[in-house]
C-alpha cells in the first residue's frame, strides 16, 4: 500500500499528457524560487527574581535563497545582561564582605542572604553564518561559523554536517561536527584554583607577591561536538528522530569568578579573617576549581505527530558526563491551530540533574584541599520546570508574528550528608524564579 | 449567453518590458504576457488565447445546456457519441483514475452538489455522502471510444483538468503563431512559452511554506515551462476545529484529511503539474513524499502546521 501511493507516475502521465496536447517534445521546465531574502527576528527578556540575571536578547536571522535549493542564513544576536549571580559562598548569620573580581574593592552581604556579585553585567555580541546546499539527489550538506564576544569572552567556532535520505526519502541519516576554541580574559586576570580570595589591593599597597600569585594570564578551551541522526518517517502522522552526539571540552572550565566558603568542621560557619581586614574578605573564600577536561554523551529522542493540523512534539534528552553529572530533559509542545490562521501553543518542560562529583557547598577549614571543588549551583543537584505558552498569528501582510510567555522555576536538592551543623537551618540554595517574554516577528521581501 | 459574450473582451495594457493581455474564462482572471513593444500582435496573440479558452471552456463547462458534457450528463443513461477532442479528454481521465487507484474521478463531480467550501461548518451528514456516492465510480460508466454510458444519474466534469488543458491548448497555438516568448496565466495555473530574451525570467507569486521553512509569500522564477497549483486558502470547511480542503477523495466522498493548504508544482506541461499537484492533494499527509518520488520542483503550503 506505502510503495503503491509512492510510486513515480511521472513516465505514465508524460505519455498521457503528449496524447492529448499533440504536441512535440517541449523544453523542460525551468523554475525556481526567487532568490529572495527572510527575516527571522526576536525580542526576548529573561528576568530572574530578587534582582538576579536579567538578559535582553534581540536576535535576528535572515536567509537568503539562490536557485537549486542552497541557502545562506546569517545570524546576529544582541545581549544585554545585567544583575547579579551567586558567587558561590554560603548564607551566613553574620554580614560577609568579598573582594571584587577586579581585585580593587570589595562589596558586602547582608546576615542571612545568599551572597551575589552583583557587579554582573555584560553585553554579548553573537554573529553566526551557515551555507547549506544539496549535493546529488539525496545528500545535503551544511557547513557554517559562529563567532562571539563579551568582554572577558571571545568564541570561535566551526561546523558541517551532511545527511543522506534513504528509503524513498522516508528515512534521513547525518554525521555532523563542530569544533570550537574558547578564550577567556577574566577582569582582574585568571585566579589559580583553589587559592584563597586575597584583599583587595590598596593603590599605595604594593603586593606583588599576591600579583604573582593570584593572577594568571588568560585561558582558553577546545571543544569538540559529534552527533550522529536518524529521522523516520514512521506513519503519515508520526515522525521520529534519534540523535546521539559526543562533546569533548579541554582547557580551562573553571568560572573564575566563583569562590566557595571555608567552614568550621564543627558548626558549619564560615571561617572568619581575624583580625577582620579593612579592604578584603570577611572570611576564608577559596576560588573553585574544576577539572580541565569533560566529555559528555547525550542521547535525543523527538517524535511529532500531526493531527488534523495540531501537532504534538514530545523529546527527550539524557546526557551523562565524566563529571559524574546526569541529566534528564523531557521537552513536551502542542501546536493548536484555529480560526485558520492562528494557533496556540503550550510548552511544558522537566529538567533534572545529578551534582557534579567535585561539587560541594564549603571546604571543611583544616582538612586537606580536594583536587577540585566547586559549589556553582549549576553543578548542583536540582531540577527545573518551564511551563509556558505561546500564541502565534499571521498578519493581514502574510508574515508571522509571535508572543510567548514562560515561568522557570529551579530548585536545588542538597542531601542532609552534605550539611554540617549551622548549615542544615539555612536556605543554603534558595529556588529561583525566572520569567522569559519573547517577541517574534518573520517577514519575507 | 447574452452576459457570456459581454464579459468576452480584451484589454491590452503596456506593463514594464512587456505588454498584457487580459481577458476572462473559467470564472478565472486570465493573462498573456507577450515580451513586445508592440500592443497590436500583443493583442492577436491574446486574441488567440483568449478565444481558445472560451471555446475550451463553451464546449466542456458542466454549466452550459447543449455542450458534449452537458448532453453527457442528461443521457438518463443512455449511450452518447463524443467526438474526438472529448473522446482524448475521457482517455486522459481514465488514466488518471487508473493512476490514482480511483481517488481521481470526473464522475466525482456529483459531490458538489454537498460540499460548498464557503468557510463555514456545513458539513454534509454520512448517509447523505453515502447517498450521492452511488452515483461516483468510473468503473461504473461504460466506455468503448467514441461511446460512453453512464449509469442513470451519473455525470461527468472535467473541472479538475479543464483549465490546464485550456492553457496547454493555447500555449501550443501560440507557439505556432508567434516566436515570441509569452506567459500564459489562467487564475494561477501557467505556461511560459519559450525562455525570455529581455528578462531573466517571469516572476510569480505563490503562498508557500516549503522547502522554505520561513513562511510568507514565495516569488518563483520561470523561465519556460508549466506550474499550476491545487488547493485554495480560501477554499475550505471548518468543523469541530478540523478543516477540510476542498479536494474530495471520490472513494469515500470526503474530503481528503491532512492535505497542504496548497501545493504548487513545476512540470513540462501545465496539464502534468496540475495533474501532479491534485494526486498530491489527494495523498493527505503523504503529499510531500508522492512528489519527492515524482522528483518534481513543488512548493507546499501547509500554514501553521509545518
Amino acid at each position: 500500500m506505502k510503495a503503491k501511493n509512492k510510486k513515480s507516475i511521472t513516465g505514465t502521465l508524460a505519455a498521457a499528457t503528449c496524447t492529448l496536447l499533440g504536441s512535440s517534445a517541449l523544453e523542460p521546465v525551468q523554475a525556481q524560487e526567487d532568490p529572495g531574502w527572510d527575516f527571522n527576528t526576536s525580542l526576548l527578556y529573561y528576568g530572574e527574581d530578587n534582582d538576579r540575571v536579567q538578559d535582553l536578547s534581540l536576535k535576528a536571522l535572515t536567509r537568503r535563497t539562490f536557485v537549486d535549493d542552497r541557502f545562506l542564513t546569517v545570524g546576529l544576536t544582541l545581549d544585554s545582561l545585567t544583575g547579579a549571580s551567586p558567587n558561590g559562598a554560603l548564607p551566613q548569620s553574620v554580614p560577609q564582605t568579598f573582594t571584587r573580581p577586579s581585585g580593587r574593592k570589595t562589596y558586602s552581604t547582608a546576615a542571612g542572604q545568599l551572597p551575589l556579585d552583583d557587579t554582573f553585567h555584560d553585553s554579548r555580541v553573537a554573529v553566526t553564518a551557515n551555507w547549506q546546499q544539496p549535493l546529488g539527489r539525496l545528500y545535503q550538506f551544511n557547513v557554517g561559523a559562529s563567532a562571539s564576544k563579551e568582554f572577558d569572552y571571545l568564541h570561535l567556532g566551526l561546523n558541517a554536517k551532511i545527511s543522506r535520505d534513504f528509503n524513498q526519502r522516508n528515512t534521513t541519516l547525518s554525521a555532523g561536527f563542530a569544533v570550537a576554541q574558547d578564550e577567556l580574559d577574566p577582569i582582574g586576570g585568571t585566579p589559580t584554583g583553589l587559592t584563597l580570595m586575597l584583599d583587595a589591593a590598596d593603590d599605595d599597597d604594593d603586593d606583588d607577591d599576591d600579583e604573582g600569585r593570584r593572577k594568571g594570564p588568560r585561558e582558553t578551551k577546545d571543544i569538540l561536538d559529534i552527533v550522529f541522526g536518524v529521522t523516520q518517517v514512521v506513519s503519515r502522522n508520526l515522525l521520529v528522530q534519534v540523535s546521539y552526539s559526543y562533546s569533548d571540552t579541554s582547557g580551562y572550565q573553571t568560572d573564575p569568578y566563583k569562590i566557595i566558603s571555608v567552614v568550621d568542621g564543627t558548626t558549619g560557619d564560615a571561617v572568619p579573617v581575624i583580625p577582620a581586614p579593612s579592604n578584603g574578605p570577611s572570611h576564608l573564600y577559596y576560588f573553585e576549581h574544576r577539572p580541565d577536561s569533560r566529555a559528555k554523551h547525550s542521547l535525543y529522542t523527538q517524535g511529532k505527530y500531526y493531527m488534523d493540523g495540531k501537532v504534538l512534539d514530545v523529546s527527550y534528552r539524557y546526557m551523562t558526563d565524566d563529571w559524574e553529572i546526569d541529566s534528564h530533559t523531557v521537552d513536551l509542545r502542542f501546536r493548536w491551530p484555529f480560526g485558520g490562521s492562528s494557533y496556540l501553543e503550550p510548552h511544558l518542560r522537566l529538567y533534572s540533574q545529578t551534582a557534579a562529583d567535585f561539587y560541594r557547598l564549603s571546604l571543611i577549614n583544616g582538612d586537606p584541599l580536594p583536587e577540585y571543588a566547586s559549589a556553582d549551583h549549576r553543578l548542583g543537584d536540582f531540577d527545573a520546570l518551564t511551563v509556558g505558552l505561546k500564541y502565534g498569528w499571521k498578519t493581514s501582510g502574510g508574515n508571522d508574528m509571535s508572543v510567548r510567555l514562560e515561568l522557570y522555576t529551579q530548585s536545588g536538592d542538597i542531601s542532609s550528608s552534605q550539611l554540617i551543623g549551622n548549615q542544615l537551618g539555612r536556605d543554603n540554595y534558595p529556588d529561583l524564579n525566572a520569567i522569559i517574554f519573547q517577541f517574534g516577528y518573520q517577514f519575507g521581501k | 449567453m447574452k452576459n457570456r459574450d459581454l464579459q468576452r473582451g480584451i484589454i491590452v495594457d503596456q506593463q514594464e518590458g512587456y505588454w498584457r493581455g487580459q481577458f476572462s474564462a473559467m470564472a478565472s482572471p486570465c493573462e498573456v504576457l507577450c515580451e513586445i513593444d508592440d500592443p497590436g500582435e500583443a493583442e492577436r496573440l491574446t486574441r488567440i488565447v483568449a478565444t481558445e479558452a472560451w471555446r475550451v471552456e463553451d464546449k466542456f463547462s458542466r454549466y452550459l445546456r447543449g455542450n458534449i458534457v452537458n448532453r453527457i450528463n442528461e443521457a438518463n443513461g443512455a449511450p452518447i457519441e463524443v467526438d474526438a477532442e472529448t473522446a482524448q479528454l475521457i482517455d486522459f481521465s481514465t488514466t488518471l483514475y487508473d493512476l490514482s487507484n480511483g481517488r481521481f474521478d470526473i464522475t466525482s463531480g456529483v459531490l458538489r452538489r454537498l460540499w460548498t467550501f464557503d468557510g463555514s461548518s456545513n458539513i454534509p451528514s454520512r448517509p447523505a455522502v453515502r447517498g450521492v456516492m452511488q452515483y461516483v465510480g468510473w468503473k461504473r460508466a461504460t466506455w468503448q471510444a467514441p461511446i460512453l454510458q453512464l449509469k442513470r444519474g451519473m455525470e461527468i466534469d472535467f473541472g479538475g483538468i479543464g483549465k490546464e488543458y485550456a492553457v496547454d491548448r493555447a500555449a501550443n497555438l501560440l507557439r505556432d503563431a508567434s516566436a515570441l516568448a509569452c506567459l500564459v496565466n489562467f487564475g494561477g495555473d501557467l505556461v511560459a512559452v519559450r525562455k525570455p530574451c529581455a528578462r531573466d525570467d517571469w516572476k510569480v507569486g505563490i503562498e508557500a511554506t516549503v522547502p522554505s521553512r520561513i513562511a510568507g509569500k514565495k516569488i518563483l522564477n520561470l523561465q519556460v515551462g508549466g506550474l499550476a497549483t491545487s488547493g485554495d486558502a480560501r477554499r475550505f470547511l471548518i468543523s469541530n476545529d478540523i478543516r477540510y480542503g476542498h479536494i474530495l477523495d471520490a472513494l469515500t466522498g470526503w474530503p481528503v484529511p491532512d492535505a497542504p493548504r496548497s501545493i504548487t508544482v513545476a512540470a513540462d506541461t501545465c496539464t502534468q503539474a496540475g495533474i501532479l499537484s491534485t494526486l498530491a492533494m489527494l495523498e493527505g499527509a503523504q503529499a510531500e513524499q508522492f512528489l519527492n518520488a515524482q522528483a518534481v520542483r513543488y512548493w507546499c503550503d501547509r500554514g501553521n502546521d509545518s
